[in-house]
């Protein structure tokens, strides 16, 4: 008596997402079944990595990083290096100085920064924004435009700024946005609806559901995330079939195991090996939930990260 | 494999006398296929028949424990796929692989991994012993691994080597991980002469499903499935197809826990062995073996887990106290919030971000997020008062200062009136804001 | 759980228009009605050709390539008498969207319909009744037994018999109300899928008070467990109803603009 393996088949897939161009360009979702379940139906795109660097410097203090950055002095090397990182897929952009209470750095120099990085680098390019809503309106409509033709990804349109960000990045320079909602399942298929119905097309957006670092009530996201897919696949949810692409970094390079110094809880060891292990956790976690792409921080991570995923494909 | 409804049907009366409280057999059948009403319902059922569907209403997945005394570890029980269906049961456990060589060496690291979270003891739970050929050596392992106090796996397909460890560890009901085709009688019989569970590995899923089948029929009810060390992408295949054919699919030969072991499936990596344990701890992994557990992968993994395996219905809450954040003292700003965990994590990671010595104070709060909880009278004024009365805050806390959560920015008078002496100051909405806010506080 | 799946009814010979569009062949009416079902959210179409004794089967194949070829393989739902008919639908039918179903099967003449979709993996639409009315539910349990019963020893997986419980018009059997629903529990607690004509209930009442009592008695029956109905889509409020319910039911994950999807 053989093990009857019984397979689950959905008709409703996620939608495939193309950020980049040329060569180097990624295609995000198209699968038909669970995270890496290829015993079900092959995997149409594996997941992809990403590496985040900030206008306001590399992530400074971890000795690691430090090393790997160190003689960068302009954006555009710091972008060469991070891209040069086995594993990479995408570089993430994340304009945190252009924030207005830490650097405020202006539009014109986040967009000639931005051009100088896309002179230096291939790979796709993600914008993550300053995390001001007001600012992010101005700030990515003039990236978007710097970019136009480079088919770049805009992260951040959130339910107070998604107008402008779809109505430029999405349409006037039909660049790939991304809805970003914060664990929140019904605002992010409303924001989904929203753009949609804005003149965005569904397979030109993502989601950020959001994410929360292994310990830090990452039930919540695994949940969401579930849900999200199992609407998607099961119940053939056209407004939650949007590849899904989580920052991972920025949670968890701010949580206490990853932050407090090795002299504070000599027990626990150094600072860096608890962060790399805290970034990968999370993104492996986020991945077996159904992430179509993370977004990390240390190359260690995006190394091992990107050995998980060949593991799995 | 469950029984399908019709197959009930036929087992049945077929009288439609109602006295199961069903207008018809039929309805009954269908009723008892989905697991909705007990068998024993029907007075009319012949004995035969009961046994041929006793099957069908068995839980989807066995649950029993290994160890012994202090060590008892639960595996097994899941009723569900998904959490947000149901709470999972038993949450994963960790076993580190050790060999006669390598003990020594391992236990103190192993021990000094074991501190509380949120009311759990996270530690390693398991050492899995691994046979390397020599039974007398292994023997030694085994007597000496008795001692840790942990809950032990031994890994071992020698029959003899086996009978052997057994011998010296039975009475602590360790896990023998050592079935497999070849050896499926002899191991089975061993299992139960020790009382013991029993791991089972195959060369492939077909052949781990007929040896388990076969196990059952010889008589051993308490198996763990060895998800096999081929490649990762097999082991994981395996362990979700195990699960699924389980709950999905009532197939009860797969109603076992797993067993994945991650020293074999990544060995000296221990970034990609933290990477799959988290991937295992989503997606069903009962125990996972690794070849160490270093504080810096216990942080995430044990914090992971407890997220994954806490009740969707019940919030997780930390302790009522004060907790002094960046070498605060008596002297030192109060700061209060609720004890939902979450908020307390958030909330402490912020404040200790910001660098300034404070008091985090945190009072009985149901749980609640603080909006949930001021609007449940949970927290309040009074309830402020109450704690700092009771945990006598005014003994141990010179400063006179409390900061409360802008959300509840309208308790600041009621607290004043009801702590006389005291000043309130209210933070801004969002976590995000304190650092800024307490540096600025602080600067003046 | 599944979303509450609409079986648009417009498409019926016993309108004129429709009828007329069969005889001569005649696609763009029966297009028009389709695509109106479609936008106001129909999952299937129906597709009554009436008795059709003759020509039947060639009328039937005719309808279900126009509208599957034009809508996408639109999943459909074959409505005679003339078994030949159903049959011959179904041997030129798409399923990328779904089985056929075979509307339909009873317990008493039309019984044979059921072995006709068991043979063609389609599913069948069975009604709880013989002749006529059942006169409790006793009577329809004993019907949905025995097409249940049959159904499955021929193999059908039980989620392919969609159970009819019969609904009835309200203005003259308006104490029997309650009843029907209780059955539609019984369906639910078994496991097993259901639909029906439901607008049925509010026959000869005025215009505008059937979409009011059609959206009342979804509401309820939807709560009982009804998986599926027969109506018109076309009824704004009726699918408001049907969709709030699909939310309140966790069938589908609730947006602001649920109503617009």
């Amino acid at each position: 008596m053989a093990f009857k393996a019984a397979q689950q088949k959905f008709t409703a897939k996620i939608n495939e997402t193309t950020v980049g161009t040329g060569e180097r360009a990624i295609s995000l979702g198209g699968e038909n079944a669970f995270p890496f379940y290829s015993f079900d139906a092959p995997v149409e795109n594996s997941p992809k990595i990403g590496i985040e660097i900030h206008d306001s410097g590399h992530y400074a203090g971890v000795p690691g990083m430090d090393a790997y950055y160190a003689g960068a002095d302009t954006l555009a090397e710091t972008a060469r290096r991070a891209a040069a990182v086995e594993g990479v897929d995408f570089l993430a952009v994340s304009f945190d100085g252009a924030h207005p209470d830490s650097g405020d750095r202006s539009v014109e120099d986040c967009v000639e920064a931005i051009k100088e990085i896309a002179d230096a680098v291939d790979i796709p390019i993600v914008i993550e924004g300053s995390k001001s809503v007001d600012k992010d309106a101005k700030l990515l409509d003039k990236i978007s435009e710097a970019l136009s033709g480079r088919n770049i990804l805009v992260m951040s349109a959130r339910e107070e700024n998604y107008k402008s960000i779809a109505a430029s990045a999405g349409l006037a320079y039909s660049q790939k946005i991304s809805a970003e909602s914060a664990v929140d399942i019904n605002l992010a298929k409303q924001l989904n609806v929203l753009i949609s119905q804005m003149g965005v097309k569904s397979e030109n957006t993502v989601m950020n559901l959001g994410s929360a670092a292994a310990g830090y009530g990452f039930e919540y996201v695994a949940s969401t995330i579930d849900r999200v897919k199992a609407a998607a696949l099961a119940q053939n949810d056209t407004m939650l079939q949007m590849p899904i692409v989580t920052p991972v970094g920025a949670e968890a390079w701010t949580v206490k195991e990853a932050i407090v110094s090795e002299e504070d809880f000599p027990e626990w060891g150094p600072m860096e090996i608890r962060g790399i292990n805290m970034e990968v956790s999370t993104a492996a976690a986020c991945l077996a939930a159904g992430s179509n792409a993370v977004i990390l921080r240390h190359p260690e991570s995006v190394k091992a990260v990107s050995r998980l995923v060949k593991a799995l494909i | 494999m469950a029984l399908k409804g019709l197959d009930i049907f036929k087992l049945t009366p077929k009288t439609n006398c109602k006295d199961c409280g069903n207008p018809t057999c039929m309805a009954f059948a269908m009723k008892v296929a989905q697991g909705a009403v007990e068998l024993d319902k029907c007075p009319h059922m012949s004995e035969e028949a009961k046994a041929q569907l006793g099957d069908a209403t068995a839980p989807p997945m066995k649950k029993f424990t290994i160890g012994a005394g202090d060590g008892v570890c639960a595996l097994g029980g899941e009723t569900v796929l998904f959490r947000h269906d149901k709470t999972f049961v038993s949450k994963n456990l960790y076993a580190i692989n050790v060999c006669e060589g390598s003990y020594d060496e391992k236990l103190p690291e192993i021990q000094k991994v074991d501190y509380d979270r949120l009311g759990e003891r996270m530690y390693v739970e398991l050492l899995n012993l691994q046979f390397t050929g020599d039974a007398g050596k292994y023997a030694e392992l085994v007597g000496k691994a008795q001692g840790a106090g942990r809950c032990l796996i031994l890994e071992c397909q020698d029959a003899a080597a086996a009978r052997a460890a057994l011998e010296i560890c039975a009475a602590s009901k360790p896990l023998l991980n050592g079935a497999n085709a070849g050896n499926c009688a002899e191991f089975s019989a061993l299992a139960k002469e020790f009382g013991v569970a029993l791991g089972v590995s195959g060369a492939s899923l077909d052949e781990l499903y007929d040896t388990a089948a076969q196990l059952e029929k010889l008589g051993n009810k308490e198996l763990v499935l060895d998800v096999g060390s081929a490649s990762v992408k097999d082991a994981f295949a395996a362990a979700v197809q195990i699960r699924r054919a389980a709950l999905r699919d009532n197939d009860r030969v797969f109603g076992y826990p797993s067993l994945i072991n991650l020293a074999k499936l990544a060995p000296g990596d221990e970034y990609l062995q933290t990477a799959l344990a988290s991937l295992f701890t989503l997606k069903y992994g009962s125990i996972i073996v690794m070849e160490k557990m270093t504080y810096a992968q216990a942080l995430p993994l044990y914090g992971l887990r407890q997220n994954i395996y806490t009740d969707p219905q019940k919030p997780m809450k930390v302790e009522p106290g004060i907790y002094p954040l960046n070498g605060a003292d008596a002297d030192a700003l109060c700061v209060t919030t609720v004890d939902f965990a979450l908020t307390y994590f958030v909330v402490s990671g912020e404040l200790e971000r910001s660098g300034v010595p404070l008091n985090l104070l945190i009072s009985d709060a149901g749980g609640y997020s603080v909006l949930t909880a001021w609007a449940a009278g949970k927290l309040s004024a009074s309830s402020i008062a109450k704690f700092i009365g009771e945990f006598e805050i005014e003994n141990k806390i010179s400063n006179r200062t409390l900061v409360i959560p802008g959300k509840v920015a309208v308790l600041k008078g009621e607290i004043e009136e009801k702590l006389p002496g005291w000043t309130v100051v209210v933070a801004p909405n969002e976590a995000v804001e304190l650092v800024k806010f307490f540096k600025e506080y602080k600067a003046g | 759980m599944a979303k509450f799946i609409v079986i648009g009814e417009r498409i019926h010979c016993i309108s004129p228009v429709i009828k007329k569009a069969m005889d001569e062949r005649d696609p763009a009416p029966i297009l028009k009605r389709a695509k109106e079902q479609l936008d106001a959210g129909a999952d299937y179409l129906d597709v009554n050709i009436g008795p059709a004794e003759k020509g039947g089967d060639e009328l039937m194949k005719w309808a279900v390539q126009l509208l599957q070829s034009e809508f996408d393989g639109v999943p459909l739902c074959l409505d005679t008498a003339n078994r030949r008919a159903i049959e011959a639908g179904i041997s030129v039918y798409d399923r990328s969207k779904g089985k056929p179903i075979v509307n339909s099967a009873d317990a008493g003449d039309r019984i044979e319909n059921i072995d006709l979709a068991a043979a063609n993996d389609a599913v069948c639409l069975a009604l709880c009744s013989k002749a006529g009315v059942p006169s409790d539910n006793d009577e329809r349990m004993g019907y949905c037994q025995e097409l249940l019963e049959r159904g499955m020893s021929l193999g059908m997986d039980p989620d392919d018999i969609w159970f009819d419980p019969l609904f009835l018009v309200i203005k003259g059997m308006q104490d029997k109300q309650m009843e029907m629903l209780e059955f539609i529990r019984m369906l639910s607690d078994m496991g097993l899928k259901s639909t029906g004509g439901l607008s049925n209930v509010s026959n000869m009442m005025p215009k505008n008070i059937r979409p009011i009592m059609d959206s009342a008695m979804a509401a309820m029956a939807i709560c009982m467990g009804l998986t599926s109905a027969i109506v018109n889509p076309c009824d704004l409020r009726l699918m408001e109803t049907v969709r709030s319910c699909d939310v309140i039911r966790n069938n589908t994950l609730y947006a602001d603009s649920y109503l617009e999807l």
